[in-house]
């Protein structure tokens, strides 16, 4: 941003994403998060028609970057930036730093972010990663040999299951429709063909808690540019209609059968003006399909405690009658680390542009984009939401 | 033959949790009540983060509890646990109205079931924290 237009006031309907790229995904590489950030980075202004000098604002989530940060990254980018975000959300950060870059340009401090989320690591690094993930984790969690994010998870699909009758054959066609989706990826991980049969029958790794349950730890990065709609090319920006985070809700809670997304459900649709039936898909954090269906509970997708009958209702494939994760999301995808809890939102960008190829949802003009993460003591602590409208 | 204990990783010692650890050496289980608004606290804390006060009271607490819900892990996060699997990881509302995380040794478990500290030397010094059975 050149000095005068510090400072200038926008509104906020004016700007939303105006690109969008993605790094190779990889079971294990040699390269640096670096490389994969800068991959995805030039993906972003390239299908926003625009180059590196126009970034004057960059956000980044990623577990990995430290000691490294958003400012110590600009200096590898050479970027010269009015604004600098480090999101501390874990897979609810990407969605939130979008959120936060507008408000950035709103207020006139900067007027094109960079927002970027991954990370460069693989299983054994994940494990790592959990053990020391934070004080009250390290302290109480990791010396009961807690499983990693998978023990954790395990206790509330557990008690979803016992409180309201919810059943592995229904959580696992969020597992199954994605898959469908990915096998017409190239830059999914897992293509295989999977069946409700496979799901069922496969490894107990955190009984309930089964192999297609679980994600794959990847190196992998995302990133999109948030900028005033007028620069993006016409029918290529795309409206940001609402957005809201909410971190420790509820407090005081070890394994919660609900999360913020219930406390600002309603500004989300209020601001967007339309609910959930209007929204022809949905991009939702699926570290692990039980949290996909207490998203699509508390988002108003249905009611809660009756997400199982939801679930066998409806498929869940791009092509299906509630398209979920349309690229195949992270369960077949992979989780890039915070990278998963920008994949949604990418590809979400991706189908409103009409850009998703083999795997476009017809049709599609409204897209709710939906995170989670940052797991502390028992379940993830941040939610974040986003309803997204192409433009024309 | 003495089996060793395996090399488990330990929590950090600071000031606010080392009455709960130096209580749990000696086999008992250690909690914090808030002075402020009756509540008791786990995990150990240095305010309450119910009231915030900062007037918390360590009492030995009965080690009686109800199991809400648990998982049974494989694949455990740390090796060395990968000898012990499965480990039964549950979720335990204590009777003093805090609830943990913690393993159950022995015996099924199951949602709703009624469970104790194992409040043995031997297990105190093998787990680094306190481990329950059912009661
Ligand atoms: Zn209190």
């Amino acid at each position: 941003m050149d000095a005068s237009s510090l400072g200038r006031r926008l509104p906020a309907e004016s700007i939303g994403i105006v690109g969008y790229g993605q790094s190779v995904y990889s079971k294990k590489t040699d390269r640096t998060l670096l490389s994969l950030f800068a991959e995805a980075a030039k993906g972003a202004l390239h299908s926003a028609g625009l180059d590196k000098s126009s970034i004057d604002g960059l956000a980044v989530c990623s577990f990995d970057l430290p000691p490294d940060n958003a400012v110590t990254l600009a200096e590898q980018f050479g970027l010269s930036v009015s604004w600098a975000y480090f999101g501390t959300a874990g897979g609810a950060g990407p969605v939130a730093s979008v959120i936060n870059a507008i408000r950035a340009i709103e207020h006139g401090h900067a007027s094109a972010v960079l927002c970027l989320a991954g990370d460069a690591y693989d299983i054994g690094g994940h494990y790592r990663m959990m053990d020391n993930f934070n004080r009250a984790l390290r302290n109480y969690g990791t010396p009961n040999g807690f499983g990693g994010a998978n023990g954790l998870f395990a206790i509330v699909q557990r008690k979803h299951m016992e409180t309201y009758g919810t059943r592995p054959e229904e959580l696992g066609r969020i597992s199954v429709g994605q898959r469908a989706s990915a096998r017409l990826n190239d830059n999914a991980l897992l293509r295989g063909p999977l069946t409700i049969e496979d799901y069922l029958d496969a490894r107990v790794i955190a009984d309930p808690i089964r192999l297609y349950d679980c994600v794959l730890p990847c190196a992998g990065a995302e990133a999109v540019l948030v900028a005033p709609l007028d620069r993006a090319e016409p029918g290529r920006g795309v409206r940001v209609l609402a957005g809201y985070e909410q971190h420790n809700h509820p407090p005081d809670e070890i394994a919660p059968l609900r999360g913020g997304w219930e406390l600002f459900r309603d500004a989300l649709y209020r601001d967007a003006g339309y609910g959930p039936s209007d929204i022809d898909f949905v991009q939702a954090y699926d570290d692990y399909p039980i949290m996909v269906a207490i998203q699509l509970e508390d988002l108003g997708f249905c009611a809660k405690g009756e997400v199982g009958k939801f679930l066998a209702e409806n498929t869940f494939s791009f092509d299906g009658s509630f398209p979920l994760n349309t690229n195949g999301g992270q369960l077949s995808c992979g989780q890039a680390g915070a990278g998963g809890g920008m994949i949604g939102l990418v590809e979400a960008i991706r189908q409103l542009r009409g850009e998703a190829g083999p795997w476009q949802v017809e049709g599609a003009r409204r897209g709710l984009v939906s995170g989670y993460g940052m797991v502390g003591y028992g379940h993830g602590l941040s939610t974040s939401s986003v309803i997204l409208e192409g433009a024309k | 033959m003495t089996e060793t204990i395996p090399h488990y990783p330990q929590p950090v010692t600071d000031a606010d949790n080392r009455p709960f650890l130096d209580g749990w050496r000696r086999g008992q289980l250690y909690l914090q009540h808030c002075r402020g608004c009756g509540k008791a606290v786990f995990y150990p804390r240095s305010l309450c983060p119910h009231c915030w006060s900062t007037d918390l009271e360590w009492r030995q607490a009965s080690g009686r509890g109800t199991v809400v819900s648990y998982s049974r892990i494989y694949r455990p996060n740390h090796p060395a646990f990968n000898d012990e699997v499965p480990i039964v990881l549950a979720e335990i509302r204590l009777a003093e109205g805090a609830a943990l995380l913690a393993r159950i040794l022995r015996g099924d478990v199951e949602s709703g079931m009624e469970v104790m500290l194992m409040a043995s030397a031997e297990a105190a010094e093998r787990f680094p924290l306190p481990v329950f059975q059912p009661a």
